[in-house]
């Protein structure tokens, strides 16, 4: 272990700091996919076991209707990947922070990294050189957020179970996956791809093995991509 | 599904998550992204969660078409979306999209069922 690397409890009650606003939201946020996994289907044991392992709220709601519908578990699982591939960039700007651990600490961190953790880090250390207190103030972020997600999820489930299904909690899950997907949405190009993306998932709904989520997300992609070519373009042309 | 293919999908979640976010914490500085390949990479998760965002919204369980007033996940969801680009709060719009939903639902406004 680097020498920067000693137990700092001044960074690590920096980052707690830092993270602290968020941690209602991020527990209030897990709580609506605790409510979610019940109400698709899943038994107590099996959302428990979810949001334990997976730790990654948008794939387990965008696994729950799949499950509902019996989908291929590998569709389910590209689904998941694909959903998730904002983390590979999020790792991507992270992970040089800490290389110089051992390996079974990395593959830990990088785990527990969420958006929030992430976000915040690099708001704090933006450069890679070495510096004391990261690991203790990325501890106090991650560690905490890991907490209050899971004591939400956990509550949600419990609280899911005693709610008639007939009051339609598990709606709040595609809500929240509507409030994750807006500020993806960054450019032009991108609301073109997601609007392709879900006239497809619409038109397509009918394909066997729910292939039509992944045409669609592809098309989306590609429409994404082809309006980016054309305004460069554009702008070259004519700039 | 069969219980253990739930837990074989719930396996599999857990997998992903591993994948997606710690790769780079285990290869670190012997891969690197085209930049390229970043910017398709950047389109895609909002893509997956509009291709599940978008039927949801708009088919019933029957998987029929329903793009009127008497849907009210889509109308509940119309509000939630103009909601949050006013707000940029996440528990409010589900909040308030769930206000929505439950009273467009419950009072049989623009005839719809519940």
């Amino acid at each position: 272990m680097a020498p920067h690397d000693h137990h700092d409890p001044a960074a690590l009650r920096a980052g707690f700091l830092a993270g602290l606003p968020t941690l209602f939201g991020i527990a209030a946020w897990g709580m609506v996919v605790g409510v979610a996994m019940v109400k698709s289907g899943l038994t107590l044991a099996q959302a428990c076991g979810m949001t334990l392992l997976v730790f990654g709220g948008s794939s387990q709601l965008a696994a729950l209707p799949l499950i509902a519908a019996a989908a291929p578990v590998w569709v389910i699982f590209a689904t998941a990947l694909v959903v998730n591939l904002r983390f590979v960039i999020f790792s991507a700007l992270l992970a040089p922070h800490f290389m110089h651990l051992p390996w079974p600490k990395r593959l830990l961190y990088g785990y527990i990294s969420g958006d929030l953790s992430t976000a915040l880090f690099l708001q704090r250390f933006p450069d890679y050189a070495p510096a004391p207190g990261k690991l203790s103030y990325m501890q106090g972020l991650m560690i905490p957020n890991w907490c209050a997600w899971q004591t939400g999820s956990l509550a949600g489930i419990f609280l899911g179970s005693a709610v008639p299904t007939a009051w339609g909690l598990g709606f709040a899950g595609t809500l929240a996956i509507l409030c994750i997907m807006i500020p993806l949405v960054a450019n032009g190009a991108a609301l073109c791809g997601v609007l392709v993306a879900a006239v497809v998932a619409i038109g397509a709904h009918a394909l066997p093995y729910k292939l039509g989520l992944l045409l669609a997300v592809l098309l989306g992609m590609l429409s994404a991509m082809a309006v980016e070519e054309t305004q460069a373009w554009w702008s070259k042309r004519h700039g | 599904m069969a219980e253990w293919e739930i837990w074989a999908v719930i396996g599999l979640l857990a997998l992903s998550t591993v994948v997606t976010r710690s790769t780079f914490w285990m290869v670190g500085h012997k891969v690197t992204i085209p930049p390229r390949m970043l910017e398709v990479l950047r389109y895609a998760p909002a893509c997956a969660l509009a291709a599940i965002v978008g039927p949801d919204l708009v088919l019933d369980g029957g998987e029929q078409l329903q793009l009127t007033v008497a849907n009210p996940k889509l109308l509940a969801g119309l509000v939630a979306l103009a909601f949050y680009l006013w707000r940029r709060n996440m528990l409010l719009t589900i909040l308030v999209g769930m206000l929505a939903f439950t009273l467009l639902r419950v009072f049989h406004v623009f005839g719809a069922g519940g």
